[in-house]
């Protein structure tokens, strides 16, 4: 009991419920056999880790829109590896599409953290606008209007991950791994983190480094963007610029911020709900974005803490079973 | 030397495009605090308006562009009133909420006016040669009259009661209001002259170069390089720096070729943000 209570407040409830829902996730490539279903979980699956390299930054007050342009350094890699080098192995990509992304954004962050609050928006905006401009200029390394195509299977233990469930069922562990990055970076730095949301100056003045614990933030969230392009790359089998637009990244903003910022919950509810919406009006895709664009108007006007923030706030009150029941 | 000329020549009418949209960028920013990333959404809006105006209710042109102008500066100002108002002192809701803006403006006109980009054409075909330079005579008057336009923008908050209430506003708001300048009344004056600056560029400018949905994004991508590098808030800055990407894009196109222009522009922004991370007229960002 001790134990369980003392892992429960270090770990915080809504971080312990969100890796036991990615772990019971692991499960579900076990049950599902709709190819429908399955590329929706698997579209999910690459939201929530999109949307968790978001919820990083907003811990820090930052509003990121690099997302894409981490994700295409991070897919392009894993690409470039396994058609151009042969290298297959899962571990490998996987370490690859995460670690070069958080090397490039080691020098990056020097550059753009010094800038504050929208400065840092627009400059972050300005890089997602650049990577598929950088993508179509450099034929040479990323293959050009082209792109990658044909990526040979990735292999796990020695054997090859082909079908589309199998493709899930690592996007799932992926999204499990990404989750439990970012629980643990939230909560080691969560004082720093907090103390440069809530007053950045007086925390600086307090001795607090607050440049290094944004560098360790925005290189973790570009880790995790590069783990989502690695699987958006393998679920396409092809790594393509029109994959990584810069458009793309308010998609990840919208299910943070629909989901809910405050919670770690937030990211993943709002990515399985808005993945899920956007497919069902999947028949134009411009009315997922109208869609988009009125949930977070209302989301801002209405209910700052998203999904997620309402749930919280009804569940106390004995009427709101009733509400969300029906 | 033709060709350094005309492109140079096509470079200042960029400029001065771009020069419009980003006054009202920074006017916003400057004066309210907002990062309006419904911008390139009012500029095509401006753009449809105008288009209906002339293909569906038979309007002159200059009729149509005054009618986009009015429409957006109308939408701009409810919009301010009704839901920007509300949150207005947090940064990023006020970010966000205008990015949903956007995608609903994006959205309203593809439901309306179909995915395709409609006929649009400049009402004046042609071109102007003089000593051997060819320039369309489109461009020259799109040209002359943002040129105008930002002079008016100017005169109207440097020289006007109501401008300088807008930079008191801008300068402290809370001295401004003890003053007796209502922020309440300005704000939304001071966001639809933005918008509706957004929308008659977009009224004059799509007939020349495309009229899609999509073509807010890159407007928008492109006010932000204004911005960035004039500093944000700061109007001479804003105007000086659509100048030089005005015309560091018509050199690169005709010169480079490809999106390398494009490029070029970022190196030169990332340049400009390690020497001055406030941008060259700028001055410390508001919020944290």
């Amino acid at each position: 009991m001790q134990t369980k209570t003392s892992l429960l407040s270090r770990i915080g409830a809504a971080e312990l419920i969100a890796l036991a829902v990615m772990v019971s996730a692991l499960a579900l490539p076990f049950f599902v056999s709709n190819a429908a279903t399955v590329s929706l979980l698997t579209q999910i699956m690459i939201g929530v880790m999109g949307a968790l390299s978001v919820y990083i930054m907003l811990r820090m007050d930052l509003m990121i829109f690099a997302v894409p342009a981490f994700m295409a350094i991070g897919g392009y890699t894993a690409a470039i590896l396994s058609v151009r080098h042969d290298v297959t192995d899962v571990f490998l990509l996987v370490a690859a599409s995460f670690g070069i992304p958080f090397l490039v954004a080691i020098p990056l962050g020097f550059l753009v953290l010094r800038m504050r609050g929208v400065y840092f928006v627009l400059v972050t905006f300005v890089l997602a606008e650049i990577m598929p401009l950088l993508l179509f200029e450099t034929p040479r390394l990323t293959g050009g209007s082209n792109g990658i195509a044909g990526l040979p299977a990735v292999v796990a233990f020695g054997r090859p991950i082909e079908d589309s469930t199998s493709i899930l069922f690592m996007c799932t562990a992926l999204a499990l791994l990404a989750t439990a990055i970012t629980v643990a970076l939230t909560r080691v730095f969560r004082p720093q983190f907090e103390s440069i949301r809530e007053n950045e100056l007086l925390g600086q003045s307090l001795g607090l480094l607050a440049w290094k614990y944004k560098i360790y933030g925005f290189c973790v969230s570009a880790g995790i963007a590069g783990l989502a392009g690695f699987a958006l790359v393998e679920m396409l089998m092809t790594a393509h610029p029109s994959s990584f637009s810069a458009l793309s990244s308010v998609n990840y903003v919208a299910y943070t911020i629909v989901g809910g910022q405050a919670s770690i919950l937030g990211p993943l509810v709002g990515a399985a709900l808005l993945v899920w919406a956007s497919n069902l009006f999947s028949l134009q895709g411009e009315v997922s974005q109208g869609l988009f664009g009125i949930l977070l108007i209302v989301a801002v006007i209405f209910a700052k803490g998203g999904i997620v923030g309402v749930v919280e706030k009804l569940r106390p009150k004995p009427k709101a079973s009733r509400l969300t029941a029906s | 030397m033709v060709e350094i000329v005309s492109a140079g020549l096509i470079g200042l009418s960029l400029g001065a495009q771009y020069a419009l949209l980003a006054l009202g960028f920074t006017l916003i920013f400057g004066i309210i605090g907002v990062v309006n990333f419904a911008h390139g959404g009012f500029y095509l809006l401006g753009g449809y308006v105008a288009y209906a105006c002339v293909s569906m209710a038979g309007l002159p042109y200059p009729v149509a562009v005054l009618a986009a102008a009015l429409a957006t500066a109308a939408l701009g100002y409810l919009f301010e009133l009704l839901l920007l108002e509300r949150v207005i002192d947090d940064h990023l809701s006020t970010l966000i909420l205008t990015l949903g803006f956007s995608l609903v403006i994006t959205t309203g006109i593809v439901l309306v006016f179909g995915p395709d980009a409609p006929l649009f054409q400049f009402p004046v075909q042609g071109v102007v040669r003089f000593l051997g330079i060819i320039v369309p005579l489109a461009n020259i008057i799109v040209f002359a009259i943002c040129f105008a336009a930002i002079g008016v923008a100017y005169a109207l908050i440097y020289r006007t009661n109501f401008g300088r209430s807008l930079r008191a506003l801008s300068e402290d708001r809370a001295v401004a209001e003890a003053l007796g300048i209502r922020a309440r009344l300005m704000f939304p004056l001071a966001f639809a002259l933005a918008t509706g600056l957004a929308g008659m560029t977009g009224a004059l400018v799509t007939p020349i170069l495309s009229l899609t949905p999509h073509a807010g994004e890159p407007v928008l991508a492109a006010s932000f390089l204004v911005v960035i590098l004039g500093g944000l808030g700061s109007l001479g800055g804003a105007t000086l720096a659509a100048f030089l990407v005005g015309m560091i894009e018509a050199y690169a196109a005709v010169y480079l070729g490809g999106s390398k222009g494009a490029l070029m522009l970022f190196v030169l922004v990332l340049i400009v943000l390690l020497v001055r991370p406030t941008g060259l007229y700028g001055r410390t960002a508001r919020g944290a």
